[in-house]
């Protein structure tokens, strides 16, 4: 998860001119604001997600950027250009579709050729061109298939080598991923992690699945309610979402519900006091969320020597992989479900018996309610 | 060996399509084999009918007529209604079915009628003529009827929804990420039909068009109403064996020419297919 070599961010002396920008721009379908004043800047060579349910309005971006929608409000800006009213053929882009969009009646060969046909290349150089990027993408022997021949990965292999090899400045990837099977998937991020390397060209990148999105992006822009929910690195976005839904959306969470009682200690509504790191955008007093990642959540000795530490009776065990949700009740007698790292251990939590949890206050983070 | 899911889909066949395949074979199966019997001159079997015809020039006029007709009208079915199919398929859902709706609604009157409407359009004192008389200020006669352009026009006018519904078909079958990902490549709508929708649209233009045009080759009313003399096509000339010179053997030969060239036109557009896959 963590890969250092891409927060470059805090490094950057002096910020490069926006490759892409959108400013204020609204969409709006009927009475239905799909886009909602988005303000949106991409540096030249960064890879961005662009994250969210659906109808979250990260597609409709997508089609703003490459010209399929119109914008009912704002602009949009290629390397300081203003293409708001360029249409899409003119804007130099390069995009992969979710469903590959090859011609069904055309050859591999003649799909990727495509567009360098409509940029009049002459033939020797199309053959020399395509025969690169088939090599580069594991497709030789496959130039005189067609799409249906081939399987799900490869057709997207195709889609992607017809992208790069007119060799835009901005690629879009509309849920590129999204028809193939989970361990190819996996595999194609790779392969898309590194041609964005070794192409350098800025990526925009349409997903639901916060994975694809952690893993591969250099910033993550979280859509909700066509509003930008939060924007920044994969760990910004992990560790200090500013939001219950940023919380919620990227990775496991617990929420508990409450009020900022002192500047470090947080009454949750079920009774429980715990010890928190305060923020300032949050005076004490109001109300307020607490979220503490599943793998914060401790299982600890009745006498541990920890600020956060709740006796409760486990009421119901649920193991689902990679953490376990236990279902417990309080002293107060609030119940609680917490999501906590599965270990051997858990296994021997008893239905009815009383035991110890416990986190850092270093481990919470406060949000909004 | 008989599994219970064979019988079941046997039934499920059985049920399915066995009234409409007992309809067919009751209603054109047998009255064919009839008029196969008839062309042979029935009890007294002969070749005379088939004779005849082959030494009768009318009959070689008419098949030419018949054929260069079809053609014209299919001819212009396509581009008439090729164009209706791109726009139909380029509305919402909703929008769409109503206007199918028009495009259908020509059906709702007999071809009869229609045909005398076009003598009321296309005649020396017609529509047309009128309102170019009054333009140009002197009498205008155009001859618009009773010759093949007349015929064409209003086969064309019945044929065109043959057209428009597999062509529509087949554009619809078009993901419309294709041209989005044609046009964000670079390229104009012009390349885009071209390399694009035209192509793949192609099998629904084929199947219209071989429609059309069988359809066209049984023509009876429009060259009888809209025609002139030398526009008999050979439905005409079955007409005129029937009930001039009550020559049954003839009418009947003349069905049978026919539909040998269909059929083989049928199994030449099959066989051509299979070499193009091969």
């Amino acid at each position: 998860m963590v890969h250092m070599e891409k927060s470059s961010t805090d490094t950057d002396m002096v910020a490069p001119p926006d490759r892409l920008r959108l400013q204020d721009v609204m969409v709006r379908y009927g009475d239905f604001l799909a886009l909602d004043n988005i303000n949106l800047a991409i540096r030249p060579g960064e890879f961005v997600s662009l994250l969210g349910p659906s109808g979250s309005g990260k597609s409709t971006i997508l089609n703003v950027i490459n010209g399929a929608a119109h914008p009912d409000g704002g602009r949009v800006f290629i390397d300081g250009r203003d293409v708001t009213a360029v249409p899409a053929r003119e804007r130099g882009l390069g995009m992969v579709f979710q469903n590959y969009a090859l011609l069904p009646h055309m050859n591999v060969f003649d799909n990727i050729a495509f567009p360098l046909r409509i940029r009049h290349w002459p033939a020797e150089r199309i053959r020399q061109a395509v025969t690169d990027i088939l090599h580069r993408m594991g497709l030789e022997g496959f130039a005189h298939r067609k799409p249906r021949e081939l399987s799900g990965g490869q057709q997207q292999r195709v889609g992607i080598a017809r992208c790069l090899v007119y060799s835009p400045s901005i690629i879009l990837m509309d849920e590129p991923l999204g028809a193939l099977d989970k361990n190819m998937r996996e595999q194609m991020q790779d392969e898309i992690k590194a041609l964005h390397r070794a192409t350098g060209a800025t990526f925009v990148y349409v997903t639901h699945d916060q994975e694809e999105a952690l893993n591969l992006s250099d910033r993550i822009c979280l859509m909700n309610r066509g509003r930008i929910e939060q924007i920044g690195t994969p760990q910004e976005m992990y560790f200090t979402p500013v939001s219950e839904f940023t919380a919620t959306f990227l990775g496991e969470s617990n929420i508990l519900a409450g009020r900022l009682v002192a500047e470090n200690l947080f009454r949750s509504e079920c009774g429980l006091s715990i010890h928190v790191v305060g923020r300032p955008d949050i005076p004490v007093g109001s109300h307020a969320k607490l979220l503490v990642r599943p793998e914060h959540v401790m299982c600890v000795a009745p006498a541990a020597d920890i600020p956060n530490r709740f006796a409760c009776i486990v009421e119901n065990v649920n193991f689902v992989g990679g953490f376990i949700r236990v279902a417990v009740r309080g002293q107060g007698g609030g119940r609680l479900q917490f999501k906590t790292r599965a270990h051997n251990d858990y296994a021997s939590l008893q239905i009815d018996s009383e035991i110890h949890l416990g986190w850092l206050a270093s481990d919470t983070v406060l949000l909004p309610a | 060996m008989t599994t219970p899911a064979m019988t079941r889909d046997r039934t499920g066949a059985l049920c399915t399509i066995g009234p409409a395949a007992v309809f067919m074979v009751g209603i054109v199966g047998i009255p064919l084999l009839y008029i196969f019997y008839v062309s042979f001159n029935g009890l007294h079997f002969s070749f005379y009918a088939y004779v005849t015809l082959l030494s009768s020039r009318l009959f070689f006029q008419s098949l030419w007529s018949t054929f260069e007709t079809s053609i014209l009208a299919t001819v212009l079915s396509v581009l008439l209604g090729y164009p209706v199919a791109i726009h139909l398929a380029r509305q919402s859902p909703r929008r769409r079915a109503l206007m199918m709706i028009l495009v259908l609604m020509p059906f709702w009157t007999s071809i009869l009628v229609k045909s005398y409407a076009f003598t009321i359009i296309l005649g020396r004192r017609g529509l047309i003529n009128s309102a170019l008389s009054y333009l140009v200020g002197h009498k205008v006669a155009l001859p618009l009827l009773f010759n093949k352009f007349a015929v064409v026009i209003g086969m064309a006018n019945y044929l065109v929804p043959f057209v428009i519904f597999p062509v529509l078909a087949s554009l619809l079958a078009i993901d419309p990420a294709l041209g989005r990902a044609a046009t964000l490549m670079g390229a104009h709508p012009l390349r885009v039909f071209r390399q694009i929708t035209l192509p793949l649209s192609l099998p629904g233009v084929i199947a219209g068009a071989s429609s059309t045009f069988i359809i066209s080759l049984g023509f009876f009313v429009v060259p009888a109403l809209l025609g002139g003399r030398h526009d008999v096509m050979l439905a005409n000339l079955v007409d005129f064996y029937t009930r001039e010179t009550l020559d049954w053997s003839a009418a009947a030969a003349i069905g049978m020419c026919l539909l040998a060239i269909i059929g083989l036109c049928g199994v030449m557009a099959a066989t051509l297919r299979k070499v193009r896959r091969a």
